[in-house]
C-alpha cells in the first residue's frame, strides 16, 4: 500500500542511495501546508556544523596491474563536504527557482568540487582542465548521461531537470567520482573545509532538517526558524 | 547432440539475463561495492574482478586458449592487490582461477620508482608485457567485445616442446593448434603457439621512461619466456628482449610500436634433435604496430603483428625457417546511450607458405573472424556484454563456426 509521501520519513540513513527517490518526492512535498514564502527581511538562518565521525579513507585508484610504470599523481577529494538541506521546502520555494549554472571542474584526476549542491534546472559544466582525455557520465535515475571523450580545454554542460541524488563518474579513470545533490528548492548548504554550514533566507516556520554525507544521512532533526533569528543546529555524522 | 547443446545455451543465456535484470532492478542502488577495499591507511589496495562468459561449444576449437580452456565458456575471477612501501616502491599482484582451476599469480611484481619526480620505473618479477597494446588489457572491461583478438588468442600449429622433423610434420598439424603433436621433443599431444598470449605473463624485468602525461614512453623488457610462451623459469638458457615505444602526438591518439626476439624452443626439445641439426638460433622475432583513437562517443583501435618463428630444418621436405604468421585487427566502440555501446572487429591471422610433398602450402590455416555486439552497464561497475563471432580457417574439417556468446563482468 503506497504511504502518504508527506509522511514518509527520509530515508537516505537508510539505504543510502535509494534516497534519490524520496529527493525527488522532496518535490511534491512543499505545498503541504507549509508557510507561504516571505520577503528576506522577515527570514531566518540554520547555520551549524556537521561532524563526520566515521572513516572515509582515500578513494584508491582500482589496483591494476597493467601498467609498465608508475600511476601519474593526483590530488585527492575532500570527502568530508557534507550537505545540509531542508526535508521539505516552504509553500512557494520554487518560485524562487531560476536557471543557474555551476561548474565542477576535472583537475589532477579528480572531481572539484567532490560534492556539488544545486537547484533544479541548474546547468553544470565539466571542464577538462588536465593534460589527458576524460569523460563525464552518470548512469543515475535523477540525471543519465554520457557527454562522451573530451581533452584538456573543452568543457561539456548537463542540465539536471529531476531532483535527486547524481553520481558522477570518469569511464577512463575510475577513481573519479562526485556527488551532484539536486534540490527541489534552495534551502541548502554544503559545508565548508571546517564542517560549517549555513542556509540563509529561511521564512519562518517549523522543518526538519538532514546532514548528508556520502550517501549517509542523519536522522531529520526538528528546527523551528523565527523572523530575523538563527537556529544553531549541529550534526555527527557516524 | 547439438539441440542438447542449444538448449543449454539458451539456459546460460536465460540465467544471465535473468541476474541482470536484478542487478538492473537495484542498479539506482549500487548494491555492490564499486571502490576497491583500502586497508593499512591505504597503504594496501584490493581489488576484484569476475566474469562469466557463456556461449556453444566450440567444435572447431577457434577460440580454446589451451585444450582446456575456451575463451567464450569462462568463469574468471581475479583478485588484485597492490602494497606501497612508500613513495618508491609498490608490489603488485593478480591471483586468478579460471573456470574453478588451481589459483594462479597472472601477475606478481615489484614496482620502484627510484626517483618520485622523474618517470623512470623498473618493474621486476611476473611483469605486464610490453609489447603491443592488447596484451596489457587484461580486464573484461577493457575489451569491448567477448572475443581476444587472433593474435593474441588463436593457437598457431606450432610448439614450444615439440619440433616437427619436416615439412610435412608441420602441414599435417594446419588448423589443429588447439592439439598439435610432432616427433621430436615431447611425445604427447599438446596445444601450440598463439602469436602473443594474452593469458599469461612473461617473468622479467622491465624498465620504463616517461608516462601517460608525456609525448613519448619507452619500455624495454628481458624476461625468461617469449611473447608466445611466457614463463615463470627459463627452459631454455635464453632471454627474450622486448621493447616498445609510444607516442602521444595529440590527446586521444596513442601509436605504438613494440619488438621482441627470445628463443622459444624449449631445452627439452631442442636436445632431442638429431646430431648436426643447429640448435642455436631457434627464436620467435616479432614486430607489432598499435594505433588508438578516442573522441567523443568514439574508440577506434587497430593492431598489427608480424611473428617469425626460426625452427631447426630435420628431415626433407625442409621446412623454409622462418615461419612467419601476420596477424592484423581493427576494432572500434561507439557510445549510443548513456551505459550502452555497440562495437565490431574485424580480425585475420596468415601464414607464410611452405613446401611439403603435396606441393606448397600456407604452414598453418590461415583465419579470419567478425565480431559484432555491444554492452550495456547495469551499474558503473557490471557490464553485460552480448556478442556475434564468425570464424572461418581455410581447413577441411569445421572451416567456419558462428558464435553467439553472453558475458557479464563484475569489478572493483
Amino acid at each position: 500500500m503506497a504511504q502518504d509521501p508527506s509522511r514518509r520519513p527520509f530515508p537516505f540513513h537508510r539505504v543510502p542511495l535509494r534516497g534519490l527517490a524520496a529527493l525527488a518526492l522532496a518535490a511534491g512535498l512543499w505545498a503541504s501546508g507549509r508557510p507561504a514564502m516571505q520577503a528576506a527581511g522577515d527570514t531566518g538562518t540554520i547555520r551549524g556544523r556537521v561532524r563526520v565521525e566515521r572513516p572515509l579513507p582515500p578513494i584508491a585508484r582500482r589496483p591494476t596491474v597493467d601498467r609498465l610504470g608508475m600511476p601519474e599523481p593526483r590530488d585527492e577529494p575532500d570527502r568530508y563536504r557534507s550537505v545540509v538541506y531542508l526535508e521539505t521546502a516552504p509553500q512557494g520555494a520554487f518560485d524562487q527557482l531560476k536557471p543557474a549554472h555551476a561548474v565542477m571542474n576535472q583537475r589532477n584526476e579528480t572531481f572539484v568540487p567532490h560534492v556539488l549542491a544545486i537547484t533544479v534546472g541548474t546547468t553544470v559544466a565539466f571542464p577538462n582542465s588536465d593534460r589527458i582525455y576524460h569523460n563525464v557520465f552518470s548512469l543515475s535515475k535523477a540525471a543519465r548521461f554520457d557527454l562522451g571523450r573530451y581533452a584538456a580545454g573543452h568543457s561539456k554542460s548537463v542540465t539536471f531537470e529531476r531532483p535527486g541524488i547524481v553520481r558522477v563518474f570518469c569511464d577512463i579513470h575510475s577513481h573519479m567520482s562526485a556527488f551532484i545533490l539536486v534540490f527541489s528548492h534552495p534551502f541548502f548548504a554544503v559545508t565548508d573545509e571546517r564542517g560549517e554550514y549555513r542556509i540563509d533566507g529561511v521564512p519562518p516556520g517549523t522543518y526538519h532538517v538532514i546532514a548528508w554525507n556520502e550517501g549517509t544521512a542523519s536522522e531529520p532533526r526538528p528546527v523551528t526558524v523565527t523572523a530575523g533569528g538563527t537556529v544553531d543546529l549541529d550534526f555527527v555524522l557516524r | 547432440m547439438a539441440h542438447a547443446r542449444m538448449r543449454l545455451f539458451c539456459r546460460a543465456i536465460g540465467l544471465l539475463v535473468v541476474l541482470s535484470s536484478a542487478l538492473a532492478g537495484r542498479a539506482a542502488a549500487d548494491v555492490l561495492p564499486s571502490q576497491p577495499i583500502t586497508l593499512l591507511d591505504g597503504r594496501l589496495v584490493i581489488g576484484g574482478e569476475g566474469s562469466v562468459s557463456v556461449s556453444p561449444s566450440d567444435p572447431g576449437y577457434f577460440n580454446f586458449t589451451d585444450y582446456n580452456h575456451n575463451a567464450l565458456r569462462l568463469v574468471r575471477l581475479g583478485v588484485t592487490a597492490a602494497l606501497s612501501a612508500g613513495r618508491h616502491v609498490t608490489v603488485l599482484t593478480e591471483i586468478r582461477t579460471e573456470n574453478w582451476d588451481a589459483l594462479r599469480p597472472y601477475a606478481l611484481y615489484v614496482r620502484v620508482r627510484p626517483w618520485t619526480r622523474h618517470a623512470f620505473d623498473i618493474q621486476a618479477g611476473r611483469i605486464p608485457p610490453v609489447f603491443g597494446a592488447f596484451s596489457r588489457r587484461p580486464y573484461d572491461a577493457d575489451n569491448p567485445l567477448v572475443g581476444t583478438p587472433l593474435a593474441y588468442q588463436y593457437l598457431t600449429s606450432l610448439r614450444a616442446d615439440a619440433l616437427p622433423a619436416s615439412a610435412d610434420d608441420l602441414l599435417r598439424m594446419r588448423g589443429r593448434g588447439w592439439y598439435a603433436s610432432y616427433p621430436i621433443g615431447s611425445s604427447d599431444g599438446g596445444h601450440g603457439l598463439p602469436l602473443v598470449t594474452a593469458f599469461r605473463w612473461d617473468t622479467g624485468i622491465e624498465v620504463s621512461v616517461g608516462d601517460r602525461m608525456q609525448p613519448v614512453s619507452l619500455s624495454v623488457a628481458v624476461t625468461n619466456g617469449t611473447l608466445s610462451n611466457p614463463l615463470v623459469g627459463d627452459d631454455n638458457a635464453g632471454k627474450q628482449l622486448s621493447g616498445r615505444v609510444e607516442w602521444r602526438p595529440v590527446p586521444g591518439l596513442i601509436v605504438g610500436a613494440s619488438g621482441a626476439r627470445g628463443p622459444f624452443v624449449a631445452r627439452a626439445a631442442s636436445n632431442a634433435l638429431p646430431a648436426g641439426v643447429p640448435r642455436d638460433g631457434l627464436t620467435q622475432t616479432a614486430f607489432g604496430v598499435d594505433a588508438e583513437y578516442s573522441s567523443g562517443y568514439w574508440l577506434v583501435r587497430g593492431e598489427a603483428i608480424v611473428s617469425r618463428w626460426r625452427v631447426p630444418p630435420v628431415s626433407a621436405p625442409f621446412i623454409t625457417s622462418p615461419l612467419q604468421a601476420v596477424s592484423a585487427f581493427v576494432e572500434g566502440r561507439y557510445t549510443i546511450l548513456p551505459g550502452v555501446y555497440l562495437a565490431g572487429r574485424v580480425d585475420h591471422l596468415g601464414f607464410s607458405t611452405i613446401t611439403g610433398s603435396a606441393g606448397p602450402e600456407t604452414w598453418d590455416a590461415p583465419v579470419t573472424r567478425f565480431e559484432v555486439g555491444g554492452g550495456y552497464s547495469l551499474q558503473r561497475n557490471v557490464l553485460l556484454k552480448l556478442a556475434f563471432q564468425h570464424d572461418s580457417r581455410d581447413t577441411v574439417r569445421v572451416p567456419t563456426a558462428s558464435l553467439a556468446v553472453a558475458q557479464l563482468s563484475f569489478w572493483f
